[in-house]
């Protein structure tokens, strides 16, 4: 950035200033000081507004020099007591409009924000993502963020692009991060073998001899990783890939380094912007298909001259004592936030002795305290679920991968969402015009990705002297990002809406409606598919953690598509917490019993790769867990849900610190006041306090399985109780 | 028929291991100060009633998931024609589970004897003495018939648990220990916890709950018991 960007020019000895200002107009040594963005103080010199036009801009000396004179006029004829370089900027910039100098201009902007946006800023919580806390870090996030986000619409992607983000035809995930790839997901195996060995790094640490200093590298590399990518670390089979460690050791340790485990995960709350990285440990009791013949990598990170399937006891006490530490949850008896545990259902699992203890075992923690994902990989294919938003079939060439699992690295580049119902307000309820408008904003959301990649790709070419450098590392032949592997997210938003919208009825209220809306997610997954052919890369639809998209949309529809929205949005209007229903999913408060949601939702499921997930909202009920392993084989067996998590509801007391059951206004125990709800936001818990009007728009009407049956003279209707 | 007031489509909380339906039949005979039912249980009018049949057709198309039928209540055994309507539920293929205060032995036994119900959860309110059965009942209870109940269980003809809300006021540590040795019962004996939001006795909004790890530490240590 120039000097000029950056300075702050302020008047120096007041009276004399004014002064030589106003019989001085012609000269070059205004007696203005301007402070540089390195605090040193320079005089004023127009020479500067030439020299920054001239390298920031296309235009020609002579205008940049006419334009630098006209500014200094300005300035020296109006009272303007005190003086920034960005007035100076917008200055000079309005003189590039005058010129017709459009693109002029754009290259000269100036990003940044306003005083009072700063001081709310620092003063208020960010209520856009529940996961950030706030504080001195997490402004200076936000802050960072503002300025990288207006970058990314100005300067990666096209005006086009950048313009349907701002109107909310669709929303450019974290552009705050553009300058990285959205999620990651890998195994132990790179830095069981590898070491710890971070370019621009001082330490660097052979591979770990002991399972705690494993742990340690793996906690610093996920650090490392997380301020590479925008989202989600996901871990593969951690608890095999730990097993080679683990020989000999007593329950007793190996729950002691399960606990650490989780405690390290789940404090690293000094990550980025005071942040807990977002874990996925996916978990297996059996021992994963294509790994069984695969030698096994130990202590200092030699081959054991054992293959994986000889560490199947490992493995799974291991698993075993996550689940213990899982149940008992932090110090308070609050459930643990992150890292959060998925837990693989396969064929294979169901022959591995022990799993039925293990089922109940997990759905003890699930009930209790919510943590257990149970992820479904149904049929012969082996599945990888690298992380929350990617899971995917294992192709030939991962199989062979999967030989020397250090190689499996994937990631999601970006995440596009598309906001549905605005494509069927558009159409006005023509069948033809719905479908070719979601053509055009799947091409969008691919021109989106295209745009973004060759970014990426721009900062990879610099190597490991770039600011990827970690991801552009090469210690097997191939750079740590696998380009070729990498996913492409399109996330959708409101298809219920759409499907409302569209035909006058929300997918739960007729057989009709609910397969419109597969038909539309169908077309979808179609075009990405073409997509994907036309330019070599992988689109895959997911289910995004809307949490803030879902909120925005409904306000820019508000605004937009009035008055027809106002029917269509959810929430409450008046107190402006309006949401749209999340991605493929049902009414959040239609009278679904959890079979219904399951088996509903997960005829979705095989449309949609990424993130496919049931949530099933228990409430305050504390049910049996073995009515819950009950569910869960019945939902493998009987349904094609890709993925499922119970959600339980707990009030937290901040003046006795105990955790009760169910979102309570005051505490259990000691009838405090001061007491905060958690449960589950999309995809990971959190408090209550902390969420967007949209989300609690959303928590008001969510049904929680706990409706009766009521006699009516319309028939049989459900009231949530 | 005995009317149905209530009816929870899919529960994970009401049959151990089981998926069920939650079916709530009004009235009963004890008075139990931290009853949250109440409403349900004494003034069933305010509710309409649910045909048996409307909930059959409703739950149907769920019976690969859904294994049985629980009744709940209030007390279902005051109903003479209990047997008709369970008669009803088995020949649409599910199980059925009773929920009991152990007050009507016959009826217990009869349903047990005609193979009606699968799984019987009798409610102890108390330490087996007519003093401390009455505190917890909310009326004086003829302990003869909850003993027989016991009894009728005990036999083993059909599955059944004992399962006792602990209510911080209403019992102490030593009065769990005391049932715990009058029910000799193992593991079939577990504790509940009281529910302090809308209990028939509104002084019993204030009572906080045991903490839950006090409770599990509790149940433990009754289980463990032979
Ligand atoms: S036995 Fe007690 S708790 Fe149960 S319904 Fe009757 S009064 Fe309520
Ligand atoms: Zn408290």
């Amino acid at each position: 950035m120039s000097a000029l960007i950056e300075m702050k020019v302020e008047e120096a000895r007041p009276t004399g200033v004014r002064q030589g200002l106003t019989e001085e107009i012609e000269t070059t040594d205004m007696a203005l000081f301007v402070r540089t963005s390195d605090e040193a103080m320079n005089d004023w010199d127009r020479q500067r507004i030439v020299d920054a036009l001239i390298r920031e801009t296309y235009v020609d000396l002579d205008t940049a020099k006419e334009i630098a004179r006209e500014v200094e006029d300005l300035i020296a004829t109006s009272k303007i007591r005190m003086i920034t370089a960005p007035l100076i900027r917008e200055l000079v910039d309005t003189k590039l409009v005058e010129r017709g100098l459009e693109q002029a201009r754009k290259m000269h902007t100036r990003l940044g924000m306003p005083l009072y946006d700063v001081d709310q800023l620092i003063l208020h919580p960010n209520k856009e993502n529940a996961n950030v806390p706030h504080g001195p870090e997490a402004t200076n996030l936000t802050l960072a963020e503002r300025i990288k986000k207006e970058y990314a619409l100005l300067s990666v992607f096209s005006q086009e692009i950048a313009d349907a983000h701002m109107r909310g035809d669709l929303h450019l995930h974290d552009l705050g991060f553009v300058d990285r790839p959205y999620c990651s997901g890998q195994s132990l195996e790179y830095i069981k073998r590898f070491g710890l060995s971070l370019p621009n790094s001082i330490a660097m640490a052979k591979p770990a001899k002991h399972p705690e200093v494993l742990l340690a590298h793996m906690v610093k590399f996920a650090a490392a990783l997380q301020s590479h990518f925008a989202g989600a670390i996901g871990w593969d089979s951690v608890n095999l890939f730990f097993a080679p460690y683990l020989v000999g050791m007593s329950d007793r340790e190996l729950e002691q380094l399960a606990q650490m485990m989780i405690f390290e995960f789940s404090q690293q709350a000094v990550a980025r912007g005071g942040q807990a990285i977002f874990t996925d440990l996916n978990l297996y009791w059996e021992v994963p298909k294509h790994f069984e013949d695969v030698p096994a990598i130990g202590p200092k990170g030699e081959f054991t001259g054992k293959t994986y399937s000889e560490y199947m006891e490992e493995s799974q006490r291991f698993a075993w004592a996550l689940f213990n530490v899982y149940l008992e949850g932090d110090g308070s008896g609050r459930p643990f936030f992150f890292p959060k545990p998925l837990v693989h259902i396969t064929e294979k699992f169901f022959q591995t002795p022990g799993h039925a203890d293990f089922l109940d075992h997990i759905c003890e923690v699930a009930s209790e305290k919510g943590n257990t994902y149970f992820v479904f990989d149904r049929g012969e294919t082996a599945k990888i679920s690298e992380c929350c938003r990617l899971s995917f079939k294992l192709e030939q060439t991962d199989l062979e991968d999967a030989r020397q699992p250090w190689k499996m690295r994937y990631c999601a580049l970006q995440n596009v969402t598309l906001n549905l119902p605005r494509i069927a307000y558009l159409s006005k309820g023509d069948d033809t015009q719905l479908f070719s408008k979601i053509t055009e904003f799947v091409e969008m959301a691919v021109r989106a990705h295209l745009e973004k990649k060759l970014f990426i790709e721009k900062l990879l070419s610099l190597g490991e002297k770039g600011p990827l450098a970690l991801l552009a590392m090469d210690r097997d032949g191939s750079p740590y990002l696998r380009m070729h592997r990498a996913t492409f997210l399109i996330g959708m938003v409101g298809l219920n809406e759409l499907v409302q919208i569209h035909t006058g009825q929300e997918m739960h209220q007729s057989r009709q409606a609910f397969k419109f809306g597969l038909k539309v997610i169908a077309h979808m997954k179609l075009l990405t598919e073409k997509f994907g052919q036309r330019y070599g890369m992988r689109f895959v639809l997911e289910q995004t953690p809307a949490e803030s998209t879902a909120y925005r949309f409904a306000k820019l529809d508000l605004r937009y598509h009035s008055p027809k929205s106002g029917h269509i949005v959810k929430g409450d209007i008046s107190r402006g917490e309006v949401y749209y229903t999340n991605s493929t999913y049902l009414n959040n408060s239609a009278v679904l019993n959890p079979i219904e949601r399951v088996r509903q939702e997960g005829l979705f499921h095989p449309l949609i790769e990424g993130g496919a997930l049931t949530h099933i909202w228990l409430g305050e009920a504390r049910p049996s867990k073995s009515s819950l392993a009950n569910f869960v084989i019945k939902t493998f067996r009987q349904s094609q849900n890709d993925q499922i998590a119970f959600s339980p509801e707990f009030t937290t007391c901040n003046l006795c610190n105990r955790t009760s059951r169910g979102l309570r206004t005051s505490c259990a125990y000691c009838g405090s006041k001061d007491v905060d709800g958690i449960t589950r936001i999309t995809g990971y818990f959190t408090k209550i306090s902390s969420w967007n009007k949209g989300k609690i728009g959303e928590l008001r009407n969510r049904y929680r399985n706990d409706a009766f049956l009521e006699q009516r003279e319309e028939g049989i209707v459900l009231k949530a109780g | 028929m005995a009317e149905i007031k209530g009816f929870l489509e899919t529960s994970f909380v009401d049959w151990p291991g089981k998926i069920c339906s939650v079916l709530f039949l009004p009235h009963c005979n004890f008075r139990c100060p931290y009853c949250h039912n109440h409403p349900l249980v004494f003034s069933p009018e305010q509710y309409s009633s649910i045909s048996l049949k409307d909930i059959l057709n409703r739950i149907q198309p769920f019976k690969d998931w859904i294994d049985g039928v629980c009744l709940t209540g209030g007390e279902p055994t005051l109903h003479r024609d209990l047997p008709f309507l369970i008669e009803e539920i088995r020949r649409n293929g599910f199980m059925v589970k009773l929920d009991t205060n152990g007050s009507n032995p016959e009826m217990l036994e009869k349903l047990i004897e005609a193979r009606l119900v699968d799984f019987v959860s009798m409610d102890v309110k108390a330490p087996l003495d007519p003093f401390s059965y009455r505190r917890s009942a909310g009326l004086p209870i003829d302990l003869n018939s909850i003993l027989r109940s016991i009894d009728i269980l005990k036999r083993g003809m059909v599955e059944y648990e004992f399962r006792m809300t602990v209510v911080p006021a209403l019992h102490r540590k030593e009065d769990i220990s005391t049932l715990a040795n009058q029910l000799r019962s193992g593991r079939r004996l577990v504790l509940q916890n009281f529910n302090p939001e809308n209990p028939l006795d509104p002084s019993f909004k204030e009572i906080p709950p045991y903490d839950p790890k006090v409770l599990k530490e509790m149940e433990r240590e009754v289980q463990g018991m032979i």
